[in-house]
């Protein structure tokens, strides 16, 4: 989110009820401007015009492949983000469960090694 | 430092003392033998910890299925008290996973006492600057004078309605 400008058309392009609508089901999937128009009760121009905003604001992308030109919902910044804590809270888990092990592994071998004392293989 | 709220807290309770726990992330040969996701292995010649405030811990991750990733860990302890607390930088660097960048997270690690001989582990992690400033902020912010502007809006609709009401 780079300067003032940005910004400021980013809160312009948000501030509309119509284009929040359009946000939130670009949420869930790319669509086309008649997939958009459908649920919504204005026309399909009025729908296309408010893309664009959405598009001067960089809140979203279209594609210009094909005959459908699908609208994308750039979420990078927080998607970003949002992808590098799940990434680590599942290296914590795994990790967490080979601790668990390891400390039950090294507890075990530990009360063997008070059993038969000269045991050389104790790491401690 | 990082002194915001974490983004990322993870609390586990272990059935060992906590001086163990402790030793599981302070000593090379006990890290090696858990850290990390499974099919990565730690080179044992390439662990150096030097552990106290203002030490290091500096490790090299390897992955047998991957050869061309060497990811190298150096943590910068800037606050350790021992066997109840490891804090510092984690920095995350080397030949990466293709698609991931070197960064740095802060990474503060507590070891409580529980009930029963037991420990319990609160880690708690930072995002990386590049992650949560300025962009995170930047939404935060813009979510925050959007609020403030619909609720203006929504004030101003109203007094239209109200306007119309009375003219009609």
């Amino acid at each position: 989110m780079a300067g003032t400008d940005q910004l400021s058309a980013v809160f312009s392009a948000l501030s509309d009820p119509t284009r929040r609508a359009i946000i939130a089901e670009l949420a869930d999937r790319d669509a086309t401007v008649t997939e958009l128009t459908a649920p919504l009760s204005i026309s399909m121009p009025a729908v296309s015009r408010h893309l664009k905003v959405l598009e001067r604001a960089a809140l979203i992308s279209r594609s210009r492949s094909g005959k459908w030109r699908a609208s994308h919902l750039e979420s990078a910044p927080l998607r970003e983000a949002a992808d590098w804590i799940e990434r680590y809270r599942r290296l914590w888990d795994a990790s967490l469960t080979r601790l668990d092990a390891h400390l039950a592994a090294v507890q075990a071998a530990d009360r063997a090694t008070d059993r038969t004392a000269d045991d050389p293989r104790d790491p401690e | 430092m990082n002194t915001e709220t974490p983004q990322l807290v993870v609390s586990r309770v272990f059935d060992a003392p906590r001086q163990l726990v402790y030793r599981a992330f302070t000593d090379p040969d006990h890290l090696a033998a858990w850290w990390g996701p499974i099919g990565n292995s730690l080179p044992r010649d390439e662990i150096e910890f030097d552990v106290r405030p203002g030490g290091f811990q500096r490790w090299t991750e390897v992955n047998a299925s991957d050869p061309v990733v060497r990811v190298r860990i150096h943590v910068d302890l800037t606050d350790v008290a021992d066997g109840e607390l490891l804090d510092g930088v984690m920095h995350v660097g080397g030949r990466l996973p293709e698609g991931l960048e070197p960064f740095e997270t802060r990474l503060r690690i507590e070891f409580h006492d529980e009930a029963d001989g037991r420990t319990r582990l609160e880690i708690r992690q930072w995002l990386p600057d590049h992650l949560a400033h300025p962009s995170a902020e930047g939404w935060r912010q813009a979510f925050t004078k959007l609020d403030a502007t619909l609720t203006n809006v929504q004030a101003v609709a109203a007094d239209h309605r109200k306007a119309e009401a009375w003219r009609s």
